[in-house]
Order: C-alpha cells, then structure tokens, then sequence
C-alpha cells in the first residue's frame, strides 16, 4: 500500500468537491466503511493519494433508517437488525446480513455494498491484466471460472458481488446522489450496460456520492444464497423474489438471481409465469423457476450454478409467500 | 446422534492427570499479552521482502536495482536469480529501515517478467492421466480368484497449513550475540541453521519462541525469508525483522500435496478382499520428493497386496512440507472410502466390515461407543434415501506410532515453595507449556498454580520438535523423572530434620504426610532451603521406567446432512474418539482432538489451493478465496479420550485430523448412494454425483459371515 492523504470532509459537498483532482492530489477517492478500498489499495488496484473520508460527516439522514429509505451511511449490520424493516421489507435485512462476517457488517456501509467491486480472483490480482482492466483477453475464460457467470452479458465474465443490489431490483429502488446534477437513480440504471462502458464500477460520476437507497414496502419478499461455506463467503448463486398474493396465489412476482452475471439478473420470464400459481402448488412453482435458466450459457466450469440458480428462485418465492418463517439473516 | 447433549466433563472426566487444569498462558493470549515472534516490532530495525515470481514459470526481463537502492530507507537489494518457477518462487530481497520504504523500494525495483509455459497439477504427468499398471503376478491371481473385482481412482487437494503466525523471524544483536525470535517448531533447529546466514557460532545464538502460532509441520526450517533475515543481519549488524505476509504465506511455505490414487481390488460376496493393487501419485510441485500418502494404512485387511506404487509428480508450484499427519488424512480418504464401497457393493453395514477387516482390539471397542454415540442404529441403507435433505453416517479410523526423542526437564524448587519446570522445546498451541507444568506438579504433589514454565528458549534444556507427535511424549517421561527427583530432595531434607523414614513420606494436594499424619506444609518445607534447587530429569530415547505403555488408536464417526438440490454439505456432528495412552491435560487434549476435527472438516469440504491452468498463479492465496471452515460450519464435536490400562504418555497432536474427512466422504456417500471420490465434497462435486446412476451392488442382501460370531 502507498502513502497517501486522508481529510473528512464536514458535509457532502466538500467531499464531493475533493474529488476533483488538483494541486497534489491526482487520485482522490472517496471512503465509506472502506472494507472493499482497504481490499483494493493492499491488492495493489488502486493507490490513490487522498482518501476522503465520509463517516465524519454530520448529517443524520446518512444514518437513518425509515421505512422506505435508508442512508448511504446504514451499515450492513444495522440494516440486518432493523426490527422495523424485517417487517416491512425483510429482504433487505436478510441479504444484508448474509454478507461477509459480523465484523465487515460493522463497518461495511449500504451505499459502499452497491458500489464494491467484483471478487473476480482474476481482476484481483494485479498480475493478471485482464479485459476489465487494459487487457485484450479474459483469463477466466480459458482459466478457472467456477465462481463466474452463467448469463455472458458482455465481454466481462465477472459476476456482481452485491448482496443488496438485487434486492433493490426486485423492490424496484432508487438511489438518492448528491454531487451531480441529478437527485435519483433507479437501481436499474445504476450500474452500466453491456455495451455501453461496462468496466465502470457504477454509472456514477467520481463526484457523485450515494446517500440514501429508497425502495418500496414488500412484506413478502425473501432473499436466499446458497454459500459453500455458511461463515463468510460470497454466494455461488442467490435468489431473491418479492411477491403479491391473493390467499395462496401469486398476483404478482418480482425475481432477481444474484452471482450469475456482471449485473443483478432480472428474471422477468420467472415473473410472468408465477402469475396466478398458488404457492402450494410445488409442480407449477417449480416449472415457472426452471425458466430462470432461460439464456443461460455458462461456462464449463461454471455450469454447476445452472442447477442452483431455479433451486435459489424457487426457496426465495417459498420464503417471501412465508416471511415469519424465515431467518433473520445474520450469519457468523 | 442421541438428541440429550452429553456432558464432555461426564465422559472424559477421570482420564487425564489434570482434569479441571486450563492453559497457563490462556489470558495472556486472550488479552493480546503475549508476545510472538511477529510482534517483536521494534523502532529501530530492518524490514526484508523477497523478490517472487508472479507466474507458474517466468523469467526475469528487467529490474532496476539502482532505483530501488535509490529509494529513501533501502538499505540493501540482493539478486541472486533471473528465473521463477513457481508462483511465490524467490530471486532476491530487499532490506529496508521501514516497511513503507521496503514498499517502496520494491515498488521501483519494478521487477518485469516474461511468463513461460509450466505444468499445474498432477494430471499434467501422462502416468498419472494414463490407466493403471498392470498388477505383479500374485496379486493379479488374487484378484482373479475374488468373486468381484472393483476399479476407482480418488483424489485430494493441496491443503496449505495457514498458520495464523505467519513464518518468520526477528533477529536482534546482543553484543556479540544474537537473539531469534523465530516462529518454530524447532527451537534447537533454528539454533542450528540460523548460525551459517549470521556467521555466527552455535554458542553466540540464543532462540526465543514463547509462544508460537501455528506450525502443523510447515515450521521445522528457517525457510527462506529466514535464511533472508539472517544475511541481512550479518552484513547490517542491525536488528532485522523478516515475516511472510499472508499472501506469502500461502505460497511459499508449504502443503499438506495433493494426491491422485488408483485402485484396483477383488473381493469376494462377503466382503472380504483377496487382493489389490495401489497407485499413488503426489504432487510435490517443484521438490523432488514429499508427495507420498500412506495408503493402505494397514488397519485393513486387504489379502495379497500391491503397495508402494508411488510416483512424485513435479509441476510449478511451491513444494510441500509436512502437515499434520503427513500423508495420513489423503490416504485414510481413500482407504475409508473404498472400505465403504465395497460394503455397499456387497449389501453390508460399513461398520460391520471394519469389525472384520480390522484387527485392533481397542479400535473393536472404539466402534461400538462410537456407533453409540452418533446413533449409527437412526442410519439408512446407502442410497435409499429421496428427499430434498439426505442425513448419512459415516466412520474412519486412525492409528499412530509411538515416536521419541531425547529431552531434558529441568525443575528448580525455590525456597518459597514455588517451582520452575524450565524446558527449551516449543508450545505451539498444542498445550505443551500447561502439559508439563500439570505433569510436574502432579509426580511433586501439589496444586498447579505453585508451578510456572519456562518454555521456548535454546538457553533452557534441549528436547524435540514439535513434530511426528513425539514432543509431549518424549518429555513426558523427562518431567515425570524431573518431578520425582525434586520431591524426593525435599522429602529427604524433611525426613532428616524430622527423624522420619522418607520412603513413608508422601506429598498430598502441597501437604507433606507420613501414613495418615500431616508433617508439614510443602511451602514450610521448602522454606527450609539456602537456595533453589535444580535438578534435571531426562529421557534418551530408548528406554526408561516412563515411557509405560500406550498407542494412539482412533474411530471418528461423522453425521451429515445433504441438501440434495444444492449439493451442499452440512456436517452437524463428529464423535472423535482418540486414545493417547495417558492424557496430560483433560481440556487441551480435547483441544487438540476438536481441532484435528476441524481442520478435517474444512479440508473434507473447502480447502483446495486453485491454480490458474493456464498461468500457474495461485488465485486463492487468502483466506478469502482459500476457504477454510468457520464458526457456522463446524460441526457438535464430542472428543472421547479413550483410557485403558495405558500408562505411558502418547501421541496426539496428529492422529485426530487423519480420519475426519474419510468419516465424513463415507456420510456423504451413505447418504446420496453415490461416492464423492474427490477432496473437497464441493456442491458441484455432489450434484455430478447426484446425476450418476446409484452405486452398484453385486450382492443384494449381504451373505451370512461367521466371523462376528467368532469374534464375538
């Protein structure tokens, strides 16, 4: 790691102003719990020369939780433990908790989960120089690929490590951003597209900060991830379903896969065909979930995740028909 | 498994000569207090930093030398290569006066690299890809002559030791000495291998390794950021601090080597087998040798045998060491397995053959407490299972040798009743320290708490290496002589100044007594001296009236869940049941046996060290990626210390990590009906099994035996 420069800026608009590059400090970058920048600066991606610090701010909306928002500021372990939003939005408290350990949930921030970057072994290594970085090849194609895509939505074989990004796409949310000249992101615009400049990390420009994420109430709403390891790990594939129901019967369904593609996977296919299946009926439930395979084109060593992937859609719609029953997330 | 918690204390209480004893130095490390070898920062000293490949194979282009001793704080840069062959492999270092300007310094050495083409795992060897050798004539025609024959191959990753203290040493001048805090298993070893990169005598080199974090057999040698942190002591004469970081850590000190096993067996409709033929290939990446498993174990009967078929397959990656029961946990995997085949194969329950094929009368015992203890009567027959959640039992076995080495204990008795058992070897967190201290004040006959231990230093006696399981052992015997030989100076003082006959003399719980007669108080006796009192008690190896009897036997049996849709694997409990001849300490022995289990477990499940096929860089060197087992992956442990009649103090420290993952395949395998032949049961390895057809049976309903019977 290199030496570098560190203030904490008093409000928003004197950090967002800092990270226009002047006088000494070419590379200012901006840190919430910093989990996923301290990863980076010691992996050697990234050796910035200010690091503007963003948990001294004074403004308690950063930190605030609400029944349709919560702060950039939220850290994970907040969020997992807000008794208010396990039942108003149980999803969101659930992925949250599922993610890393209980000492990254203390520090890792909301707005910083949306924004980390992939766990790509190869782009972590600073020795590989692959497409997303200045490269004209992917080593994960050829090479082991077993935690990569099974939708090949680009040229980048990585897959997004967000746990709280799709959830945000099944509760349909928003951003809130503060340093530009918008207010608003939909989540769904959040992060680039595959042939648009998809090597950003986000559409974000380096002046524009995430304080707040927006969402609706979904009472039925559930997050599963299947995980090799139950402590600390990244999920192979997650599942995450948001439901309306009438008795039994899906009125409507919002599913998302997580860890199969470079963005959060809408399954809208997956969506129509839950319309109108009761939530017992295991054969109907399960032949809609099969279609979240649909466009699938994984890779050899990643073709596992194909049998995970309706398995994970199919547990999240059971959870979120049911969420009293389901765990509060929380994992060691 | 009963669904009642059992009471450890209720099992293993009684067995050990401390039973209610805790670590010595457990709140010193709980606090932080205690100081290792990687915390011996001090303000003033050097930092070294080897140069390392990248790459699976590479070769030097270009460095800037002059850059780097340009860089504010560089003291020294050292190249001695211009070629890598393994991620991690080493072509120099740097010396620096702080770790940001070591960074730095590496930073414009700005060492480029033209990556060539290398091997990455044992199937890179045509031998290894190609089919098995035929067997030698004798075990060809047993195998001919067995109703069945049974061909299969297993494999099992490169586990990497991943000492939470990373390797490393601090050395520090002393007028014309130097002291070594070193990260060791071998307080003597260091001793005698740092001297030729200080250049200095035997003599001149004091070791200090008070606590220790980790070794598992990756510790025995200085290694090269040791050798490294020697030189550059010699030629600064400064204080030098040379420590892996974690990445380092993972590639460049060592493996449990991966292992590549072909099998082909005859066995007859009962299970019995007439002969077989083993080949063993081990990877040792770039060292010649190292790579051999131990398999069969000969717990097993196993008829005509071709055994020792073993092939070292180098390719380009960091050579392995010893770890924890070298070659032990990779073969009892497939010998285990294989055993549990078979009795499916021929309609029988896996724990009724092992009662056939095994000949220890202990481990006969072992399987029915541990077949008690994990409810093996609530196990299903292999493969007639359906539902989503699948629960399988599991059994495996182990067995160690009873290894020793000479070691001396001394005890000093000072005149305030306080004694000090000083002894050089290490504590690397097995409980050494605790183990001694317990044992003295046992043979003495008073409390632990008059005992403190002074431990992991060259200056105090010599004794072994903390490795083959012969440290506790080997010092046992000398501290039990240590003992004895303190409590017989006091008695003699008190039995002249009192006119008694000090063979009737007895010491109980500090208090001196003769018959039933209270004497004196142990403190009040020993006040009685003009100075302390040293003696030494020792063993050499051969032969002594402490070495008692006792074997280090093992059954472990393993319940699993199998999430059937997922191919996940949940262990939830783990009977380990150990025998060690005479237990020292009850809670660390228990500690070494649940952790033996848990690394088991994490290797059985998650650890693999994954190598890019195409570049030979290692892409999991962390503890991210390289995954090991936490908290909500450990199963219900219950460690059973087995006590017979045995007397003597035996091996413990390895044997509890040989039969986990072998207990735990077989559950797995009980439980889906197809084998998962290949370390780690990662989920995708299980829904590949999951879509093979049920494993063949060649005998539906097993054939009466009269062996049990006979047994019985």
């Amino acid at each position: 790691m290199n030496p570098f420069a560190y203030t904490s800026p008093k409000n928003i608009s004197e950090a967002s102003a800092l990270t226009t590059p002047k006088g000494e400090f070419a590379l200012p970058v901006l840190k919430g719990g910093g989990m996923d920048l301290l990863d980076r600066m010691k992996e050697g991606l990234e050796s910035p020369d200010l690091v503007i610090d963003l948990t001294r701010i004074d403004d308690p909306a950063l930190d605030a939780i609400e029944t349709n928002r919560v702060g950039g500021r939220v850290t994970l372990a907040m969020l997992a433990e807000s008794d208010e939003l396990h039942q108003s939005v149980p999803i969101l408290g659930a992925a949250a908790g599922s993610a890393a350990t209980p000492q990254v949930r203390n520090v890792a921030t909301v707005a910083g989960n949306l924004l980390q970057e992939t766990r790509c072994w190869y782009w972590r290594m600073s020795q590989f120089d692959c497409l997303r970085k200045t490269g004209d090849e992917c080593p994960a194609r050829e090479g082991d690929h077993r935690f990569h895509v099974i939708f090949q939505d680009g040229p980048c074989l990585m897959v997004h490590p967000s746990n709280l990004a799709p959830a945000m796409y099944v509760l349909d949310g928003e951003v809130e951003v503060a340093g530009g000249d918008r207010d608003r992101i939909a989540i769904r615009d959040l992060y680039p597209a595959p042939d648009a400049d998809w090597r950003s990390t986000s559409v974000l420009s380096p002046a524009e900060i995430i304080t707040g994420l927006r969402f609706k109430s979904a009472p039925n709403s559930a997050f599963i991830a299947l995980k090799q390891k139950q402590s600390f790990d990244w999920p192979m594939v997650s599942g995450y379903a948001v439901l309306k129901l009438d008795g039994d019967v899906i009125t409507s369904a919002r599913t998302c896969a997580g860890a199969v593609a470079p963005r959060p996977h809408p399954l809208p296919q997956v969506d129509e065909a839950l319309v109108g299946v009761s939530i017992d009926d295991d054969a109907r439930l399960r032949a809609a979930c099969e279609r979240s395979i649909e466009g699938a084109d994984p890779l050899p060593g990643s073709a596992y995740k194909t049998a995970l992937l309706p398995v994970a859609i199919r547990r999240a719609v059971a959870a979120a028909a049911n969420p009293t029953g389901t765990d509060r997330g929380g994992d060691a | 498994m009963s669904q009642e918690p059992r009471d450890l204390r209720a099992i293993n209480a009684g067995q050990s000569v401390a039973d209610d004893a805790t670590r010595l130095e457990g709140l010193e490390k709980a606090t932080g207090a205690a100081r290792y070898g990687r915390d011996q920062i001090k303000k003033d000293m050097l930092w070294v930093r080897l140069i390392r490949c990248p790459w699976g194979r590479a070769s030097l282009d270009s460095l800037d030398r002059d850059a780097a001793l340009a860089t504010p704080g560089v003291v020294e840069v050292v190249v001695s290569g211009d070629a890598g062959e393994y991620h991690g492999d080493s072509i120099g270092y740097v010396v620096a006066r702080s770790r940001r300007s070591l960074e730095r310094g590496l930073q414009a050495l700005n060492a480029t690299w033209t990556r060539l083409d290398c091997k990455t795992g044992i199937l890179d060897d045509e031998s290894a890809r190609g089919p098995m050798e035929e067997p030698s004539d004798q075990t060809a025609s047993a195998i001919d002559d067995a109703a069945f024959t049974f061909e299969a191959t297993y494999s099992t990753p490169v586990q990497t030791h991943s000492s939470l203290e990373t390797h490393g040493l601090m050395i520090e001048p002393d007028g014309e000495n130097s002291i070594v805090h070193a990260s060791t298993q071998g307080t003597f070893v260091v001793a005698d291998q740092i001297g030729r990169f200080l250049g200095k005598r035997r003599s001149r080199i004091t070791v200090d390794c008070e606590h220790v974090g980790g070794g598992f057999g990756s510790k025995f040698q200085i290694g090269k950021e040791g050798a490294a942190g020697g030189l550059a002591a010699k030629s600064s004469g400064e204080a030098v601090y040379s420590f892996c970081d974690r990445e380092e850590e993972h590639l460049d000190t060592g493996n449990r080597p991966g292992l590549l096993c072909k099998v082909r067996l005859g066995h007859d409709a009962d299970g019995t087998i007439r002969g077989a033929r083993f080949e063993t290939f081990g990877g040792t990446g770039v060292s010649s040798r190292g790579g051999g498993a131990r398999v069969p174990s000969g717990r097993f009967e196993f008829g005509t045998l071709d055994a020792r078929n073993h092939r070292d397959v180098q390719f380009n990656a960091g050579g392995p060491r010893a770890m924890r029961a070298p070659g032990c946990p990779q073969g009892a995997f497939v010998e285990e397995l294989l055993i549990d085949e078979i009795a499916h194969r021929c309609g029988q329950d896996p724990l009724d053959l092992r009662r056939r094929l095994d000949d220890s009368d202990r481990r006969q015992e072992m399987y029915d407490v541990a077949a008690d203890l994990i409810g093996w009567k609530n196990r299903l027959k292999t493969g007639s299972q359906s539902g989503t959640m699948r629960t399988g039992y599991g059994i495996g076995t182990c067995d160690w040798g009873k290894g020793r080495a000479p070691a001396k204990i001394e005890v000093v008795v000072h005149p305030d009743g306080h004694l000090e058992v000083r002894t050089g070897t290490q504590d690397i967190g097995t409980g050494q320290r605790t183990a001694m201290g317990a044992l003295v004040a046992d043979r003495i006959g008073v409390p632990l708490a008059n005992v403190s231990v002074a431990i992991g230093n060259s200056k105090l006696p010599p004794g072994p290496a903390s490795g083959g399981s012969v440290c506790t052992p080997s010092t046992a015997p000398a501290a039990m002589a240590a003992g004895d030989l303190a409590r017989e100076r006091i008695l003699a003082g008190v039995a002249e100044r009192e006119k008694l006959d000090a063979t009737t003399l007895t010491i109980d719980d500090g208090v001196i007594m003769d018959g039933g007669r209270k004497v004196v108080r142990w403190e009040d006796a020993c006040r009685r001296l003009s100075e302390p009192v040293s003696v030494t008690g020792e063993f050499d190896g051969r032969a002594s009236a402490y070495w008692g009897e006792g074997s280090s036997e093992g059954v472990q049996a393993a319940r699993v869940e199998v999430d059937c849709e997922t191919g996940q694997v949940f262990v939830r409990d783990v009977i380990a049941i150990q025998s060690c001849g005479l237990p020292l300490v009850r809670k660390t022995a228990e500690s070494q046996i649940m952790g033996g289990v848990i690394q088991g477990t994490s290797y059985a499940l998650f650890e693999e060290q994954v190598l890019d096929p195409n570049t030979g860089a290692v892409l999991n060197a962390n503890l991210e990626s390289y995954k090991i087992l936490g908290s909500e992956d450990c199963p219900r442990i219950i460690p059973v210390l087995w006590r017979d009649d045995q007397t003597g103090v035996r091996a413990l420290g390895e044997p509890p990590v040989i039969p986990t993952a072998a207990a735990i395949a077989n559950a797995v395998f009980n439980a889906i009906g197809r084998p998962v032949r290949d370390l780690p049961l990662r989920p995708d390895r299980v829904l590949a099994a999951l879509a093979e057809p049920m494993a063949e049976q060649v005998v539906a309903v097993a054939p009466r035996t009269t062996d049990r019977e006979t047994r019985a």
